[in-house]
């Protein structure tokens, strides 16, 4: 995903001379065609996120279409409120483009896991927030969002899926529909692991990209069943609470810190978001099992 | 002191009485800095938004209400429309909002953000190949904040020679964390600095013209509550509080005693 972003912003930058790209020290060899083209607009400026959003904030509030990118908690958990001050309450644009989702660097411990910024940037009037999760979704959703008048947030991961899904802002995408009492919603990487786990299962699957603003009017199409958020992050449930009083649940994350390294793959199957825990969890559903009647996180 | 910096700090006083609201003794040491400033930079306040336009920062926007009369002073509104500062539907917050009044670029409050706001500007002038220059006013205690530092390492490592950076150096952190020799730091982060009377427009204006060959960092020494001795002498019982009737006739008094 981190290449199609590099690819969409170089083309992007031949049309459009006010785009302008500042990197914390990540990505920097990764956008080496950008700074031999455009020396003048590629600034590797350090490591220091702060003043990173705020030099963004600064470069769109003379026109410049920028994109601030680095690895995410660094940028969405210590800088959250030059966001929310210098970009968001300022009414300047820009582009906050993140990468090491999640548990993308689970290897490297809970310092560098990555999982509160989609729910706390979707939080900030102004802000647009986006869990990318293809590289289709990339390319198709930064040419549509990047130059236009709002602060937008891009999360991307090493872990895509390649699954066909709506490309524009703002929508959802249907996956399946079984005319079925429960319906599994989900967004971003982990869709994967999810169609995986509800493909011969008699659910509706409904996916996001989008998380801010929520397609409410395809959520609403589901409110007479019972509603599984999948998702390995904070952020998805929430959003799609904006829709009053719908029969939910959440299975994805607990409230502790991960302390296992290895893999996201590892860590998916040990905190249950690989496909056969999540297919246990939407069939738990299905059979009405009591352990979920109650609780808005399935005890698995 | 000049005639329009007593107006502008008479206004102030009499707006913090009616209003309720206002830091005075720090709105009162920044007088003749942004006076300079606005007598210095290319502006024009019938045309707030001039493409050519300098820019202005107030990275401490505490100082909201002696803004406000500055700009007020140099003709960008009325100080009647400032009456109404800190009221519910008042253009006029107690910290500024840019997109309400007038002249203010960014709107500041959350201490450390208006200089990385205001590096990014330099920045996009530069980028654009105009000769726009960047102002940038932080405070002493401000300057706490890692973010300034931060801002300034990269303002210097980008060289933008056209960021000015007013240093209030108004001793506002004696009972917690002082700033010794603030000129010796900026220099040490690799900006041109030059030391000012923070009270003499002359030579504020003198500063503030000459070229600059890097980030100039203008150490301006100024005392809170410059004018009226009680504001000065008293500035953490006058840190956040209106004068009452008596109060106000005592620092008329005391702000005019002097007057020629």
């Amino acid at each position: 995903m981190r290449t199609q972003f590099r690819n969409t912003v170089v083309d992007l930058a031949a049309q459009d001379d006010r785009l302008v790209v500042v990197l914390g020290d990540i990505s920097v060899y990764m956008f080496k065609e950008f700074w031999e083209r455009y020396p003048n607009r590629f600034f590797n400026m350090g490591i220091c996120e702060n003043t990173l959003v705020s030099v963004t904030a600064g470069l769109s509030s003379q026109g410049y279409h920028s994109f601030v990118h680095t690895i995410c908690p660094f940028i969405t958990d210590r800088s959250i409120e030059q966001i929310k001050v210098d970009m968001c309450y300022n009414k300047f644009a820009g582009n906050i483009v993140t990468c090491g989702a999640t548990f993308d660097y689970a290897w490297d411990g809970a310092t560098h896991h990555a999982y509160t910024d989609l729910a706390a940037l979707r939080l900030l009037p102004n802000m647009e927030v986006i869990h990318l999760g293809s590289k289709r979704e990339v390319d198709a959703l930064i040419r549509s969002q990047y130059n236009n008048s709002r602060p937008t947030y891009f999360r991307l991961s090493d872990h895509p899926h390649t699954i066909e899904t709506n490309l524009e802002f703002g929508k959802g995408t249907l996956l399946k529909n079984d005319r079925s009492a429960v319906t599994v919603m989900t967004a971003g990487p982990i869709l994967h692991n999810v169609m995986e786990a509800c493909r011969d299962l008699p659910v509706n699957l409904v996916y996001f990209h989008t998380l801010k603003p929520i397609d409410k009017a395809l959520i609403e199409q589901f409110r007479d069943t019972e509603i599984l958020v999948v998702h390995d992050a904070y952020g998805l449930y929430e959003a799609i609470s904006e829709v009053p009083a719908l029969r939910m649940r959440y299975h994805g994350l607990r409230d502790e810190f991960c302390g296992w390294y290895g893999t996201v793959h590892d860590i998916r199957k040990r905190i249950g978001l690989d496909p056969a825990s999540i297919r246990a969890a939407a069939q738990a559903v299905l059979d009405g099992d009591p352990r979920c009647s109650s609780s808005a996180v399935c005890p698995w | 002191m000049d005639a329009l910096c007593r107006t502008i700090r008479s206004e102030i006083l009499n707006i913090s009485h009616k209003s309720g609201h206002g830091h005075i003794p720090t709105s009162f040491s920044i007088v003749e800095m942004l006076c300079a400033v606005y007598q210095t930079m290319r502006n024009d306040p019938k045309r707030p938004d001039l493409p050519e336009r300098d820019v202005f920062v107030l990275s401490k926007g505490h100082a909201s209400l002696g803004f406000y009369c500055v700009l007020a002073g140099h003709g960008y509104f009325d100080f009647e429309e400032i009456y109404a500062f800190g009221q519910f539907d008042s253009k006029f917050g107690c910290h500024p909002d840019r997109t309400k009044v007038p002249g203010v670029e960014v709107s500041t409050g959350s201490l450390g953000h208006g200089i990385g706001v205001a590096v990014g500007i330099a920045l996009a002038a530069k980028i654009g190949g105009t000769s726009r220059r960047v102002f940038t006013l932080i405070g002493d205690g401000e300057s706490n904040e890692g973010s300034v530092w931060e801002a300034i390492m990269v303002a210097v490592n980008l060289e933008l020679d056209n960021l000015v950076i007013l240093y209030d150096n108004n001793q506002s952190q004696q009972r917690c964390l002082p700033i010794p020799n603030p000129g010796e730091r900026f220099a040490a982060f690799g900006c041109e600095v030059v030391e000012v009377d923070g009270h003499d427009l002359d030579a504020l204006k003198q500063a503030l013209a000459a070229p600059a060959g890097r980030v100039r960092v203008m150490v301006c020494n100024t005392v809170k509550g410059y004018g009226c001795k009680t504001l000065s002498d008293n500035v953490y019982e006058w840190h956040r509080r209106a004068p009452k009737p008596d109060e106000l006739k005592m620092l008329q008094a005391e702000l005019y005693a002097h007057a020629v």
